[in-house]
């Protein structure tokens, strides 16, 4: 096989991601005079996880909540759900984007997507009873669509089937980043003056809840870090990689949109298990899978299960509300689904599940989405997670990105000797014809991530994993094969996934002791000494350093 | 396993293989019947259904994914 063709893409900010962020950077960029290319794996019109839709907006109004914000915050924090999403962001990240929330919210209804709810702004969900209320009820259905069109007409040009696989660093910071052509045989060496990761969450690091089945998560199979890992090797600060989360929904089916459900979880004798809501009710949804992430599991194990999302008794007009709801949170195929096993949710109980752990790395920006290395930008699920702050974030970032440009002169000096190295890591890939491919190097990481920093961590463990993923992750760099560009696609994914898991190893053996999810029987108590503080870690000639930071 | 197309409803304008993200009807060409050529990495986002222009394409949800539910008309 020959060598590769390698096409040049320049602008002045480069957005890697065409999701929700990366959508909004390029607007706002367009805005302030930036040139801007998008470069998206698959198509902008349908990537990322807003891809099908979302229902629930995370935002301050202040003529509902009242004019004082920082106590609408801190009621916020107080669900344990938000609070382990938005750990490692920084407090003054959360009041930035709520600060901005309210005119992201009138932009996206003013270009049409449905932000209220017959003329009102309705909240509704993620809400304890006699509480405040914390999201937005919209209709994201189209959201996708929407704002690739608006990037469009502002001007931005998207490229898609392109995976950017690594960031281009010269001697002051991030100057572009190299890509893929997931059909065609070329490469992509795009040059920008400032670049914006937004390649939302870490999917496939941990196996999902059927064996050998990739595709029984809530996620998407292609988001994969990929913005994580290329910041973490261009030098930035990753932050709280040790800490996982867990979604609920359908048991084995795995979708989002737990919060959109209007029902009661029930025990199999019909008792709710949670002191919440006793009928269904759609302004609160049931929230005790929010209190407790793992509490469905739990019945489980303890031989209790299995626990029912139970929507009997529901009102014909929360019933409307609720279907129509799955539509917008992108849910378009379980309700086709459920006619076709002609389930009817107002009679029958859906059995709900603790999905598998994602982790919850960040990479650290400060309020105008800088990471810590220059030129380089971070927004959406891998800085700030979930569609408010994705929308919030990615507006931020692009203005941020497009005046760092204005500022930046030329565009920096490409690593020609870098680019080819990686044009030869690829070739060999597609050129060899035995060895291990993306599925069964995904496969084999995954076990590792489960059985040795999964559900339960102690030293002992993780140092015999961490060894294990290094020596997989060296086999998989020299002898992975790939037959054809999709295969190519997949395996970058898997190298981005192994130093994800790596970094994962990393951290959750330096955090000694135990929290939230993150279980260590050798370390069995909360050290209160560490509230507040989260691990950073970045790459220092090629080696992970470690630092605990309070982050404020 | 999903997606499965109606080969005689398909007019081969190659719109599911635009749509999907993850590519599964990688190696179709447009003005031919597409292929499902990675069916197990369709996580059945249904952006494919949605956006055929014919309706010539439903998701068959693999058993392993089955939803679990309860009728009471079943319960003994």
């Amino acid at each position: 096989m020959g060598k590769q063709q390698i096409e040049t893409i320049e602008s002045d900010v480069l957005c890697v991601g065409g999701g929700i962020a990366g959508l909004m950077a390029a607007i706002s960029a367009r805005d302030a005079g930036a040139t801007v290319v998008i470069a998206e794996k698959g198509n902008a019109l349908y990537s990322g996880r807003g891809r099908a839709g979302n229902d629930h907006f995370w935002c301050y109004i202040p003529e509902v909540h009242g004019s004082d914000m920082e106590s609408f915050l801190k009621e916020c924090l107080k669900g344990p759900k938000l609070r382990i999403m938005q750990a490692g962001t920084s407090m003054k990240v959360l009041r930035t984007f709520l600060e901005n929330s309210f005119e992201v919210v009138k932009l996206w209804d003013s270009w049409g997507i449905p932000m209220k709810h017959d003329g009102i702004w309705e909240f509704s969900g993620h809400s304890f009873p006699g509480d405040i209320f914390t999201h937005l009820k919209y209709k994201g259905h189209a959201q996708k669509r929407v704002l690739t069109n608006k990037a469009l007409e502002k001007g931005a040009r998207i490229v898609n089937r392109v995976m950017i696989f690594d960031l281009l660093r010269d001697e002051s910071g991030v100057c572009g980043a190299l890509g893929v052509d997931t059909r065609q045989d070329r490469m992509f060496v795009f040059k920008a003056k400032s670049v914006i990761v937004g390649t939302g969450v870490v999917e496939r690091l941990y196996p999902s809840p059927v064996p050998g089945w990739m595709a029984s998560t809530p996620g998407c199979l292609s988001l994969t870090g990929d913005g994580r890992a290329m910041a973490y090797r261009a030098g930035a600060d990753i932050v709280g990689p040790e800490s996982p989360k867990r979604h609920m929904g359908p048991r084995y089916f795995g979708r989002f949109g737990q919060a959109t459900w209007v029902g009661v979880l029930r025990d199999p004798h019909g008792k709710p298990i949670g002191p919440y809501v006793t009928k269904p009710d759609r302004r609160y949804g049931d929230m005790t899978m929010e209190a407790r992430s793992t509490i469905l599991e739990d019945y489980l194990k303890s031989g209790r299960g299995p626990v029912y999302m139970d929507c009997r008794g529901i009102s014909e007009e929360d019933y409307a509300y609720m279907m129509e709801a799955f539509v917008h949170e992108g849910l378009t195929a379980m309700i086709n689904y459920l006619k076709e096993e002609k389930v009817d949710l107002r009679k029958h109980p859906v059995e709900f599940g603790t999905y598998h752990i994602y982790p919850e790395a960040k990479i650290w920006i400060n309020e105008k989405a800088e990471t810590s290395v220059k030129g380089l930008y971070a927004a959406g699920d891998e800085s700030i997670v979930s569609i408010g702050p994705a929308a919030t974030y990615g507006w931020i970032a692009g203005h941020s990105a497009a005046t760092f440009a204005r500022g930046a002169g030329v565009t920096g000096r490409i690593p020609g000797a870098y680019v080819e190295e990686k044009g030869s890591m690829i070739q060999g890939m597609l050129s060899r014809e035995q060895g291990p491919d993306w599925k069964e190097t995904n496969i084999a990481l995954q076990q590792i991530m489960q059985d040795y920093v999964g559900f339960v961590r102690t030293e002992t463990l993780m140092s015999a994993g961490l060894s294990y993923v290094r020596r997989l992750k060296e086999k998989a760099t020299s002898s992975m094969v790939a037959r054809n560009r999709w295969e190519l696609t997949r395996a970058l994914e898997t190298l981005n996934l192994l130093d994800l898991g790596e970094l994962v190893f990393l951290a959750a053996r330096e955090r000694k002791e135990t929290r939230a999810l993150h279980n260590r029987p050798d370390y069995p108590l909360t050290d209160p000494v560490l509230d507040g503080k989260a691990i950073f870690v970045k790459q220092v000639d090629g080696k992970p350093l470690m630092e605990w930071k309070r982050v404020e | 396993m999903p997606p499965v197309i109606d080969n005689n409803k398909c007019i081969q304008c190659g719109t599911c293989g635009e749509v999907c993200a993850e590519d599964v009807y990688f190696g179709s060409e447009e003005g031919k019947l597409p292929v499902v050529t990675y069916p197990e990495f369709c996580f059945h986002c249904n952006c494919c259904v949605e956006e055929c222009p014919v309706d010539a394409i439903t998701l068959r949800i693999p058993l392993p994914e089955m939803l679990l539910y309860k009728r009471e008309e079943e319960s003994v």
